[in-house]
C-alpha cells in the first residue's frame, strides 16, 4: 500500500470537510475595538522614537535574560535543571570569542567588567548565556563600525560590517518558535555560540534596521550602537 | 486623525487573518473541542494583540498553533474537573467526531503517538504543506518530513493489522500533545 491511498483515505474521513463561512462581522468588530498591538508600525506611526525604544528594547531584554537572569536558583526549575555557574558561563564567553570576530581596534570586554566572575558566586545561568553574550558583544561592535563606516563613507567598510552581521544573524542567531516560552533554548545546543531571540518582531526589527543600513541610511544601526554598548 | 488611519490599516491587517476564522474553528473541532467557536474567536482575539508577530503572507500555521495550545490548556483544565454524579467525567476531552470517522482508521489513528497524529492530520485534514505544517509545529521542514513520513507507515502497518487484531478498542480517546 502507498503513502497516497493512506492520505486519501485519511482526507475523506476528516469530520469537519469544510470550514463554516457563518458571518462573522460583530465578532471582528468586537475584536478590532480593542486596543491593537503597540508594536505594529503602521505607515504614520514610524517614529524615530519608537523605533529608537524598539532597538533598545530587543537588546536590553537578551542582555538581561543573559545576565541577570542568573541571580535566583529558582532558574534551575525553568529550564529544567540546564544551568551552569558563573565560572562554566564565563568559560563559554571566553571560547566563544576565538570563534567570533570584533572589528579592527576594538577588544572584547573583561569578563569581569560584565558580571563573569571566574569564581562561583552562587549564581546560575543557563547553558550557552557566555556564548551569547559574546555573540551580542560582536553585533553591537559591528554595528557601531559600520555606523561609522556609513558616516565617513567607506564602503569597503561598510560591505565587511554588513558581511559580519549577516553571518552572525545567519549562523549564531535564532529565534524562539512562536508562543515558546522565555527562556527557550534550542535542543540539541548548537556547537557555536548563539543568542536566541523571543518570537516578538524584535529579530525582524534588527533585520530591517540592517536593511536600512544597507541601503544607506545609518540612523537605525548608529541607535542600535550607543544604546546597546556593553559598558 | 493620524491614530484612525493607523486603525484602519491594522484592521485591513487583520481583515486577512480574520478570514481563517473558520479553518481554526474546524481545526478546534477536528481535535475535539466542543466550544470550537470560542477556541477560534481567542485565537483571532491574541491574533489581533499580537497582529505584528502573526504572518501576514501565510498566518494559517501560527493560527493553529495558538488554538492548538488554546485546545490543550483547556483539556489539561478539564482533566483536573471531578466526575459528575453519573461518574462521566465533565467537559474530558473528546474524540474529534470519532462516530463520522472509519472505525478501522480512527483505532489506528488514536493508536499513533499524539505528535505523529497531529503532523498527519494537518496535512491530511487541515490542508498544510510540510513546510506549513512544520512552522505549526515549531520543527523544521525536515524533521517534519521524516516524521510524516514514519507516522505514514506506522499508520500503514496498524491498518494492515488491523483487521486480525482483536485488541484495537474503538472507544479510545484522541489526545493531543505539547510539540
Amino acid at each position: 500500500m502507498s503513502n497516497r491511498p493512506i492520505m486519501s483515505r485519511l482526507r475523506r474521513a476528516n469530520p469537519v470537510p469544510r470550514p463554516r463561512d457563518g458571518d462573522a462581522a460583530d465578532l471582528f468588530a468586537r475584536i478590532t475595538a480593542l486596543p491593537a498591538d503597540p508594536r505594529l508600525e503602521g505607515p504614520r506611526r514610524r517614529r524615530p522614537l519608537r523605533r529608537r525604544r524598539a532597538v533598545v528594547l530587543a537588546f536590553a531584554t537578551l542582555l538581561l535574560a543573559a545576565l541577570l537572569a542568573s541571580t535566583a536558583v529558582a532558574v534551575s526549575h525553568w529550564i529544567g535543571g540546564d544551568v551552569v555557574e558563573a565560572p562554566v558561563t564565563r568559560h563559554e564567553y571566553l571560547d566563544a570569542q576565538k570563534q567570533l570576530t570584533l572589528p579592527p581596534g576594538v577588544e572584547w570586554p573583561d569578563p569581569l567588567e560584565i558580571g563573569l566572575s571566574s569564581e562561583p558566586d552562587n549564581s546560575v545561568t543557563s547553558r550557552g548565556a557566555g556564548g551569547s553574550m559574546a555573540v551580542l558583544i560582536s553585533m553591537n561592535a559591528w554595528e557601531c563600525y559600520w555606523a561609522e563606516a556609513l558616516r565617513t563613507g567607506e564602503g569597503a567598510a561598510a560591505r565587511r560590517a554588513q558581511a559580519k552581521l549577516n553571518a552572525l544573524l545567519t549562523n549564531n542567531v535564532l529565534e524562539a518558535p512562536a508562543g515558546a516560552h522565555e527562556n527557550w533554548t534550542p535542543t540539541p545546543l548548537p556547537t557555536v555560540p548563539f543568542a536566541v531571540f523571543a518570537h516578538d518582531g524584535g529579530l525582524d526589527f534588527v533585520r530591517g534596521t540592517y536593511d536600512q543600513a544597507a541601503a544607506g541610511d545609518p540612523r537605525g544601526v548608529a541607535q542600535s550602537c550607543r544604546a546597546n554598548a556593553p559598558r | 486623525m493620524t491614530d484612525t488611519l493607523d486603525s484602519h490599516t491594522d484592521e485591513e491587517r487583520f481583515r486577512a487573518v480574520f478570514s481563517h476564522l473558520g479553518a481554526v474553528a474546524a481545526y478546534a473541532r477536528r481535535r475535539g473541542n466542543r466550544d470550537a467557536d470560542a477556541v477560534a474567536a481567542e485565537v483571532m482575539t491574541i491574533a489581533w494583540r499580537r497582529l505584528a508577530d502573526v504572518p501576514l503572507d501565510d498566518p494559517r500555521p501560527w493560527l493553529y498553533a495558538t488554538a492548538r495550545n488554546l485546545v490543550l490548556a483547556d483539556a489539561r483544565r478539564s482533566s483536573f474537573v471531578t466526575t459528575t454524579e453519573t461518574g462521566e467525567p465533565v467537559g474530558a476531552i473528546q474524540a474529534p467526531e470519532v462516530l463520522e470517522l472509519d472505525p478501522v482508521l480512527g483505532v489506528a489513528l488514536r493508536s499513533l503517538s499524539p505528535l505523529d497524529r497531529e503532523a498527519l492530520l494537518l496535512v491530511a485534514w487541515e490542508d498544510l504543506t510540510p513546510t506549513q505544517a512544520a512552522r505549526s509545529l515549531g520543527i523544521n521542514p525536515t524533521a517534519f518530513r521524516v516524521r510524516l513520513l514514519r507516522a505514514r507507515r506506522r499508520l500503514r502497518a496498524k491498518l494492515a493489522g488491523a483487521a486480525n487484531d482483536d485488541r484495537f478498542d474503538p472507544n479510545a480517546h484522541f489526545e493531543m500533545e505539547a510539540s
